[in-house]
């Protein structure tokens, strides 16, 4: 008997006994379209947090002074002549109060120098961001983060209109549009010749914002960085260290190895459920074979072989768990799209895990099927036609 | 005409039920000739259905020789015994033994399948059996649509299909009423008139009547080969 002829035989079988076979089926069902929707969502939810953090750029490292007079001006211009170095600019940070029309808040006042648009690429949602001229440098304008607006009620309609910084007047000239991502926070960004003005004193800068030429770069310029740090500051990397330098690559793949550990993680919680699917499925096969002794004793007594009993009854349970493994598959898959357009990330089908789901319910129903089939193949055939 | 297709020597079958040896066949020799009609018969608990189980090489003896169409069964293995059965015995059993949620056809093409005959050819060989035995008309039945009497013909089909050298008959016409009972024993006596050997397990002497020889089993020995034929005050 060939295997398709066996292959009809199993079919038959469970296309006989729907109910039974549907749960059966079940515990695999479950396992597979749980393993799909996790590592799909997984992967959505990865390549989402990827994206946001190649928009801050996977070429940039800053280097953030942990005290006030860490750096300066000078360095900011000494980084500038690394090799690899393609933009720098600097920031220097305090928090302070900010009013708007009888509305205060505490925020982040940021003063930038010219060249921060270019590296931090921030998104005005409406007005416009800080001159980069040198005569305007002194004007005190702010640009407000999209959650400082809100915090002070600040408007479309309120473009050109003075807030207050610490006491001081500025003309509100721009609202970013930042509320994804992160740094998000309530902050008011102005001139760094304002900020010195109201309470940075010059030359010390809070943080350098370097740009490497490409993202391939930027392991050798944060090198280049730390030996100019070390060098000329007595920089030393530990958990004292003055300056902290980071780079956007870094937190890449720290999100990275964090989702994936999680998604293995889950992904060994599915495969329990996908063991214990399979030890059903073994269940139900021994089941099986008792009841149906009677015909395996007339089916050896007609001519069938020890191995095309063991067959037959093989690969019915390796239909039954490839079966669920599909459904599990489509289920998981729906599920997934579903979830994606909730989260707001991409659905995308990997083949991977779509040869996972088939490949490993496959494998289940031949570890757990392989017992019941050879009890099957091994029944003497007198013993098994004597069976009531 | 001495083609011995079954040849039994001093045929010894026990049983180990726990600690208690039971003897099912004492010391037991016959021969069946090709060609012969024969019964054997015995009350039960004679060891009859053992002699069947050695005959159809589905069991092997303690001791002593069962040689089947020339091969002795204990120098086979599995693999060889299935081979052995598969070509030279066809059975029918008392209740039938139709395979489920199959179909009448498909039930006497399966021994054609295992033997690795292609399903097309299987399946015009088992209607053309059927159709002999009066089924053409219910190949697609499946068991649970026929009565006794055909069910018990799609399982004579099933045992002649492969052309095998004995057809061995364990109680046929047991779970049969008296006339499908009759129709039966006509479709072995015209088997036999083609030439076909039929052994034949009953313990009923009006059922072994229809046989040319009756072997008369008890108590594990075979107690009288009777090879004349049954007269009605023999009876």
């Amino acid at each position: 008997m060939t295997f398709a002829l066996l292959l009809r035989l199993a079919t038959q079988r469970i296309w006989a006994s729907k109910l039974r076979s549907a749960l059966t089926m079940l515990g695999i069902v479950i396992g597979v379209s749980a393993v799909v929707t996790l590592i799909s969502v997984g992967q959505g939810a990865q390549q989402g947090i990827n994206d946001s953090l190649a928009d801050l750029g996977a070429n940039q490292i800053s280097v953030t002074s942990t005290t006030p007079d860490g750096l300066q001006d000078q360095d900011m211009d000494n980084i500038a002549t690394i090799q690899g170095v393609s933009r720098v600019s600097s920031e220097v940070r305090s928090n302070g109060d900010a009013s708007f029309e009888g509305n205060d808040a505490r925020v982040s006042l940021i003063g930038v120098s010219p060249g921060y648009e270019a590296i931090a690429t921030p998104t005005v949602g409406s007005g416009r961001f800080l001159p980069e001229n040198q005569a305007a440098q002194s004007s005190r304008v702010a640009v407000l983060s999209a959650i400082a607006a809100s915090d002070l009620g600040v408007g479309f309609d309120d473009l050109g209109s003075e807030i207050r910084v610490n006491g001081v007047a500025f003309q509100v000239i721009g609202v970013l549009d930042d509320a994804e991502g992160f740094g998000g926070g309530g902050n008011v960004l102005m001139t760094q010749t304002a900020a010195r003005s109201l309470y940075a004193k010059s030359p010390y800068v809070s943080v350098i914002n370097i740009q490497a030429v490409d993202k391939e770069a930027v392991a050798a310029v944060e090198s280049s960085v730390e030996s100019y740090l070390r060098v000329s500051k007595g920089f030393v990397d530990d958990d004292d260290a003055e300056f902290i330098i980071f780079n956007q690559a870094a937190l890449q793949d720290a999100v990275n190895t964090v989702t994936g550990t999680l998604s293995l993680f889950i992904t060994a919680i599915a495969g329990i459920s996908l063991v214990v699917g399979g030890i059903g499925i073994m269940n139900i096969m021994l089941v099986s074979v008792r009841e149906r002794t009677r015909e395996i004793g007339v089916r050896r007594a007609i001519g069938a072989t020890q191995g095309q009993i063991l067959t037959q009854f093989l690969l019915e349970a390796v239909l039954l768990s490839v079966l669920g493994g599909l459904i599990g598959l489509i289920i998981g898959l729906v599920s997934s799209f579903g979830l994606a357009q909730l989260g707001g990330w991409d659905f995308f089908i990997d083949p991977g895990t779509v040869a996972l789901a088939l490949g490993f319910s496959a494998f289940v129903g031949i570890v757990f099927g392989v017992w019941p089939a050879r009890t099957a193949g091994k029944l003497q055939p007198v013993e098994a036609l004597r069976f009531e | 005409m001495s083609e011995l297709v079954v040849d039994l020597r001093h045929v010894k079958r026990e049983y180990l039920t726990g600690d208690v040896i039971t003897v099912a066949l004492a010391d037991v020799s016959f021969q069946v000739e090709r060609g012969e009609f024969v019964a054997i018969v015995g009350p039960s608990g004679s060891g009859k259905s053992t002699l069947m189980n050695l005959v159809g090489c589905l069991d092997r003896p303690s001791s002593g020789d069962v040689i089947v169409a020339g091969k002795n069964v204990k120098n086979l293995d599995d693999g060889e015994l299935t081979e052995l059965r598969s070509k030279s015995i066809g059975f029918v059993f008392q209740q039938f033994q139709l395979l489920p949620l199959t179909s009448a056809v498909d039930n006497v093409a399966t021994p054609l399948l295992y033997q690795g005959v292609r399903p097309r050819e299987a399946k015009r060989r088992a209607a053309e059996m059927l159709t002999r035995l009066g089924l053409g008309e219910r190949l697609n039945f499946d068991r649970g649509r026929l009565s006794g009497g055909q069910q018990q013909r799609v399982a004579i089909a099933r045992a002649l299909v492969t052309n095998p050298d004995i057809v061995l008959a364990d109680e046929p016409t047991g779970a049969l009423d008296s006339a499908s009972g009759e129709a039966v024993m006509n479709i072995f006596k015209e088997m036999n008139a083609e030439g076909r050997t039929i052994v034949l397990i009953t313990h009923e002497l009006d059922v072994a009547a229809v046989a040319s020889r009756r072997v008369h089993i008890r108590d594990g020995l075979i107690e009288r080969d009777d090879r004349s034929p049954m007269t009605a005050a023999t009876r």
